[in-house]
């Protein structure tokens, strides 16, 4: 389970990117996180994967106090999260199967192990035929896929997603997002923030809307419920 | 810190990445660091030198009376019993042109012609070896010896020691002097070749970090490839001055026959121990401060 005690993110400038939040999200949800550019959603994602530290209150995260951990922690809580951007971030000069295995050699992973979960991962996202392709020679969508493969390769408990439809076409979008419907099925939990309003709209799941730093609305199976 | 297989293989070939995909700066830094090593061994290599001859100079009595060969040993005899009796001398011993050759076996271990022809004919002289009661009095001693009829030559070098044992301390500091600014200037070289592979990774170790790599994990390549470096770079230095202390104490043997030059297994020794050390420290310190300036891990 993650909980959020009273967040509050104050930057440099004096800025708040997120005022006094209070949020649960149980294992096994998929959630949406909504809200106008520059609301806070990034600020609360990137404090999830503990990319930044809150200013005030606490984050928890199944036995993890995310404010408390140690440098050499951090590593552990990032090995329970799969991340996913919405630039993808995949290493160039390697070809699909190399970035997802990446993710496993960095940690450690045995070789058998690799050559085994890799292509299971690969096949998930249904890019077993493109493994020894180069990033540059897929389209969009597809590289966003060996994104997901890699974030998924190392059996995350949460998956947490910035905008990982922000440069696709709406089609490719629901690919995507059917995608991750699937990982969620599977057991594992989504956390997710987009301004794809239809994509909201057609999946009825919980949706939480941020405003200027403070969540504004928590619907359990909730619309995106913005204008334009 | 546990370690599998599989890491310990990664970290490896991420180095050996790091290494090739830099290939200016890795020669750059390798050839800075062998030139530092380089000179640092130059001096060790004099220091050393010195400090043998100073020894050898130390063992050598005060002075030396040599007697012309084919004297008999009763005249020798006659001389040693006159000479213990003049005023100024505090002892007086006699040796044999046999025990002249051992002691220059000891001073000269590594001068295979030399040994060799005294073995087969020994061409040295018998002698005394002459201890004075104030080293003020060793010039007119000498001359009162080289009036001898049987006297070959006299030789006293207390002044000479004493300035090469001063000289030797000089060369020493001059020597770490140098030392410290070429260990600065190699250091900053490979601080900057660590720079450009934590550059040039920064997409791989931003998805590591993402993916909950830990920051030894991280840091391991680079640390590797900095030690790599100075220690490549302190090879060739070894190498090449293997090859020159061989070669001039071959040239020693031939131009200077009674030069002691210190015997090569020492100098190498210490050759080697401060150069590996030295490169060893020098790339692990950069590999240190450039981690920690540069890697935000």
């Amino acid at each position: 389970m993650i909980r959020l005690e009273n967040v509050s993110k104050r930057y440099g400038n004096g800025h708040y990117g997120v005022i006094d939040v209070n949020l649960e999200i149980h294992r096994g949800e998929f959630l949406f996180l909504v809200g106008p550019s520059g609301a806070g959603k990034s600020s609360l994602i990137r404090m999830l994967y503990r990319e930044e530290v809150p200013t005030a209150g606490e984050i928890f995260l199944d036995e993890f106090r995310l404010s408390q951990l140690r440098r050499n922690q951090v590593s552990r809580l990032r090995r329970q999260l799969g991340v996913v951007f919405q630039d993808v971030k995949l290493l160039t000069n390697r070809t699909v199967f190399q970035n997802v295995a990446f993710a496993m050699e960095v940690v450690g992973a045995k070789s058998h192990e690799i050559q085994k979960r890799v292509p299971q991962v690969l096949d998930l996202v249904g890019l077993s035929r493109k493994r020894n392709n180069f990033p540059h020679q897929l389209s969009g969508g597809e590289q966003q896929r060996v994104g997901i493969a890699r974030a998924l390769v190392n059996n995350p408990v949460y998956v947490i997603a910035d905008e990982p439809t922000g440069n696709l076409d709406p089609d490719t979008a629901f690919e995507i997002i059917k995608l991750l419907n699937e990982i969620n099925r599977r057991g594992a939990t989504i956390i997710m923030a987009t301004h794809a309003r239809d994509i909201v709209n057609q999946m009825h799941k919980r949706v939480v809307a941020v405003e200027n730093g403070r969540i504004v609305r928590d619907e359990a199976r909730g619309a995106y419920g913005y204008e334009s | 810190m546990a370690m599998s297989l599989n890491s310990v293989w990664y970290i490896t070939k991420e180095t050996g990445r790091n290494l090739v995909y830099n290939t200016w700066m890795t020669l750059a830094s390798v050839s800075t660091v062998a030139i530092s090593m380089f000179v640092l061994s130059f001096f060790l290599v004099l220091t050393v030198n010195m400090n043998h001859l100073t020894t050898v100079l130390q063992n050598q009595v005060e002075m030396r009376v040599f007697i012309n060969t084919n004297v008999p040993r009763s005249k020798e005899m006659a001389l040693l019993n006159e000479a213990d009796k003049w005023p100024g001398v505090r002892k007086i011993q006699f040796f044999t042109k046999q025990q002249a050759a051992e002691s220059l076996k000891r001073e000269f271990p590594d001068q295979r012609d030399l040994l060799t022809l005294i073995a087969k004919s020994n061409p040295l002289f018998d002698g005394f070896n002459v201890y004075t009661k104030n080293p003020a009095e060793i010039p007119a001693l000498a001359v009162r010896f080289q009036h001898q009829k049987v006297v070959h030559n006299v030789v006293y070098e207390g002044q000479v020691v004493r300035r090469l044992s001063r000289l030797s301390i000089i060369m020493k500091w001059v020597g770490w002097v140098v030392e410290l600014l070429l260990g600065l200037a190699t250091l900053f070289i490979i601080i900057n070749t660590i720079r450009l592979a934590v550059f040039a990774r920064r997409r791989e170790v931003a998805v590591m970090k993402l993916v909950g790599a830990t920051d030894w994990f991280i840091r391991w390549p680079f640390i590797l490839e900095g030690l790599v470096l100075g220690l490549v770079g302190a090879g060739i230095a070894d190498v090449v001055v293997a090859q020159g202390y061989h070669w001039l104490v071959a040239a020693a043997a031939g131009a200077l026959p009674f030069w002691p030059m210190a015997p090569y297994s020492q100098v190498m020794g210490k050759t080697v121990d401060f150069t590996l050390g030295g490169g060893l420290l020098v790339g692990g310190l950069a590999s240190m401060v450039a981690l920690r300036r540069f890697l935000r891990v």
